[in-house]
C-alpha cells in the first residue's frame, strides 16, 4: 500500500470528516484513515448533535440531509437525590424551527454520512487502518504508515483527527506525553429501546420534536453528572465522572449508571424500555488550558485530539467545536498548499482562525469554570439543598410557615453550610 | 444493566493480539490501582490472594480511561486495536 495525497487527515470523525471535505470540495486530493470499519463505528457521544454552522454553510439543507434524530425543542436541568429531584426545562419556539439548535443522532449513522460526503466531494475514505508512526523525509512530515501493514501513505501534510487520546499529536511532539486525570471525564451510556409513540407521549413530544435533560447529583457524590436524549425510537442515558475523582471513588461507572437508571424518578422516564447498547468514552473536559499546540510543521491538531469540548457549562459542546477546527484546518491546508509552505508558519492560518471563531473565545471564557467544578460540593450537597428547599416550600405540615428565606437558610445550613455556601458563590461568581 | 452481559449489549470483532499490555510487576506495587473500578467494562481485576492485575482486552470499549487513570504507567503496550477489530458499535 502506497500513494501519494496531497493531505492526509487521520480520524474520519466529526472534526476529520469536516476537514476532508473542506478541503476536497476545493480540488486536493486527501486521503481521510479511519480506523475502524466505516466511519462512526467507534465513536460515542452523549447524544446531543449542537447546531452545526460550520455545516450549514457547506449544506444549506443541512437538516434535511443529514441523518439525524429529533431535534431538541425542550431542555432541562434536574437536580437530584436518592429519592428526590428539582428540575427546570426551557422549551422555546425559536427551537421548533429551522435552523434547529441540536438534534440528537446516532453517531455511526451520522459520522458515517459526513465522511461519505467527503468521498462524494472527492476525498479517498480508507477505513479499517490505524495509523501507526508518522514518516519523516529529510525532517520534514512526508505520510503515514498503517498498524500491520507494509507500506505508507504519503502527504506533506497531516491533519491529526484522531481522538481524545490523539497519538498523532503526541508522535508529532505536540501534546504532552501524559495526561492529568483532573482534566479528563470519560462518559457511560445506555441506549434504551422505547416506541416512539411512548416517548412522544411521556415527554410531551409531536413531530420530530425531542427532549434533552443534564442532571446534577446523581453520581453518588463523584463529581459528574448524567444526560438523558430521546431518540426517534430510543432513549439515551448517560452518566459523566471526572476520572481524578472516579479513581479514588472506589465505585465503578456501570453500578453509578444502573443506580441512576434506578433512582425512581429515572427509572419512570425509561420505565419499559430495553437496553440496546452500552458504550463509553473520554472527554476532554480541561477546557482551554488543555488545549495542545494546535500546529506544527507538516502537521495541524483538530477537534477532541485538541481539546476543543467545552463540557463545563450546562451546554456539553464538542461535536460543533471539533466540525468548525476541521473546516477551519481544511482552509488552513488549502492556504498552505496555494503557497507551497507546509511549514509551522504556512499552517498558521488554522490557529488564527480557531482564535477568530466561537470554538476559542468560548473556551477562553469559560477558562476557570474547569476548576470551579472540582469543588465536590456540586455534586451533591448542593442537589440535596435544592430538593431539600424546594420540598419544604410545598410541605404542609399543619403549622405555620417559616418564610422563603429563613426556609432557604435552613436547608443551606443543615446540607452546605452557610460559610461554604457564601466561599462557593463568590469562587463561582468569580469564574463565570 | 449487568456488565458481566457486556456481549450481548455491545458488539465486538476481537483480535487475538492484545492492544493493551501491562507489565504487571508495576500492578502488583501500585498502591491506586484505579483502573480497576475506573474501567467502564470491568476489563481489570485485582486478585488480593494472588497479588495479581488480570487484564482482558477482549470487551474493552476503548474509551481510554486507564491510559489516563494509570499513574504509573503499567503499560508496555496501549495502542488502538489494529484497522477493523474491537469494539463495533452499531447505534449509540
Amino acid at each position: 500500500m502506497s500513494r501519494n495525497y496531497q493531505a492526509i487527515v487521520i480520524g474520519a470523525g466529526p472534526a476529520g470528516s469536516s476537514a476532508a471535505l473542506t478541503m476536497a470540495r476545493a480540488g486536493l486530493d486527501v486521503a481521510l484513515v479511519e480506523r475502524g470499519s466505516f466511519p462512526g463505528e467507534k465513536n460515542m457521544f452523549g447524544g446531543l448533535l449542537h447546531r452545526m454552522p460550520s455545516l450549514e454553510k457547506i449544506f444549506p439543507d443541512f437538516w434535511e440531509r443529514a441523518p439525524l434524530e429529533r431535534h431538541i425543542i425542550k431542555k432541562g436541568v434536574t437536580f437530584m437525590t436518592g429519592d428526590s429531584s428539582f428540575s427546570t426545562t426551557i422549551e422555546a419556539g425559536s427551537f421548533d424551527k429551522p435552523p434547529y439548535n441540536g438534534y440528537t443522532v446516532f453517531r455511526p449513522r451520522f459520522d458515517r454520512w459526513l465522511a461519505e460526503e467527503a468521498v462524494a466531494a472527492g476525498a479517498t475514505l480508507i477505513t479499517r487502518s490505524t495509523v501507526d508512526e508518522i514518516v519523516l523525509k529529510n525532517g520534514k512530515i512526508a505520510g503515514v504508515t498503517i498498524l500491520g501493514r507494509s507500506g505508507q501513505i504519503s502527504a506533506p501534510v497531516l491533519v491529526a483527527a484522531d481522538g481524545v487520546l490523539s497519538f498523532t499529536a503526541q508522535k508529532a511532539g505536540l501534546r504532552k506525553p501524559t495526561f492529568d486525570p483532573a482534566q479528563m471525564a470519560v462518559g457511560v451510556k445506555a441506549l434504551i429501546d422505547m416506541p416512539r409513540e411512548t416517548i412522544d407521549e411521556r415527554f410531551g413530544l409531536v413531530r420530530d420534536q425531542g427532549f434533552a435533560n443534564e442532571f446534577v447529583g446523581c453520581t453518588e457524590g463523584v463529581r459528574g453528572g448524567g444526560c438523558f436524549y430521546t431518540n426517534y425510537d430510543s432513549l439515551s442515558l448517560g452518566l459523566v465522572f471526572h476520572l481524578a475523582s472516579l479513581r479514588t471513588s472506589g465505585k465503578t461507572p456501570y453500578d453509578l449508571l444502573n443506580a441512576f437508571m434506578e433512582q425512581p424518578q429515572v427509572a419512570k422516564m425509561i420505565s419499559g424500555g430495553r437496553l440496546l447498547e452500552y458504550s463509553a468514552h473520554l472527554i476532554p473536559e480541561g477546557g482551554y488550558d488543555m488545549i495542545p499546540e494546535l500546529v506544527g510543521d507538516g502537521i495541524i491538531v483538530a477537534g477532541d485530539a485538541a481539546a476543543l469540548c467545552n463540557a463545563t457549562g450546562l451546554n456539553l459542546e464538542g461535536i460543533n467545536l471539533a466540525s468548525h477546527s476541521g473546516v477551519v484546518a481544511g482552509e488552513a491546508v488549502i492556504a498552505a498548499h496555494r503557497a507551497g509552505d507546509f511549514s509551522k508558519q504556512g499552517l498558521t492560518a488554522y490557529r488564527k482562525l480557531l482564535e477568530e471563531s466561537f470554538v476559542i473565545k468560548d473556551l477562553k471564557q469559560a477558562r476557570n469554570a474547569p476548576h470551579m467544578l472540582h469543588n465536590n460540593r456540586i455534586y451533591q450537597e448542593y442537589p440535596e439543598m435544592m430538593c431539600d428547599f424546594m420540598e419544604n416550600i410545598y410541605k404542609i405540615e399543619g403549622v405555620a410557615k417559616q418564610n422563603v428565606t429563613s426556609l432557604f437558610l435552613k436547608s443551606a445550613r443543615e446540607k452546605v453550610g452557610l460559610g461554604k455556601l457564601l466561599a462557593d458563590g463568590f469562587s463561582a461568581w468569580r469564574a463565570l | 444493566m449487568n456488565i458481566d452481559e457486556i456481549f450481548d449489549n455491545t458488539s465486538f470483532t476481537v483480535d487475538r493480539e492484545a492492544h493493551i499490555v501491562l507489565n504487571h510487576d508495576i500492578c502488583t506495587g501500585c498502591d491506586n490501582r484505579g483502573c480497576v473500578n475506573s474501567c467502564p467494562a470491568r476489563c481489570y481485576t485485582w486478585s488480593q490472594e494472588e497479588q495479581k492485575m488480570t487484564f482482558v482486552h477482549d470487551g474493552c470499549l476503548e474509551c481510554g480511561t486507564c491510559y489516563v487513570v494509570c499513574h504509573k504507567n503499567a503499560f508496555t503496550r496501549w495502542r488502538y486495536p489494529r484497522g477493523g477489530f474491537g469494539v463495533a458499535y452499531r447505534m449509540t
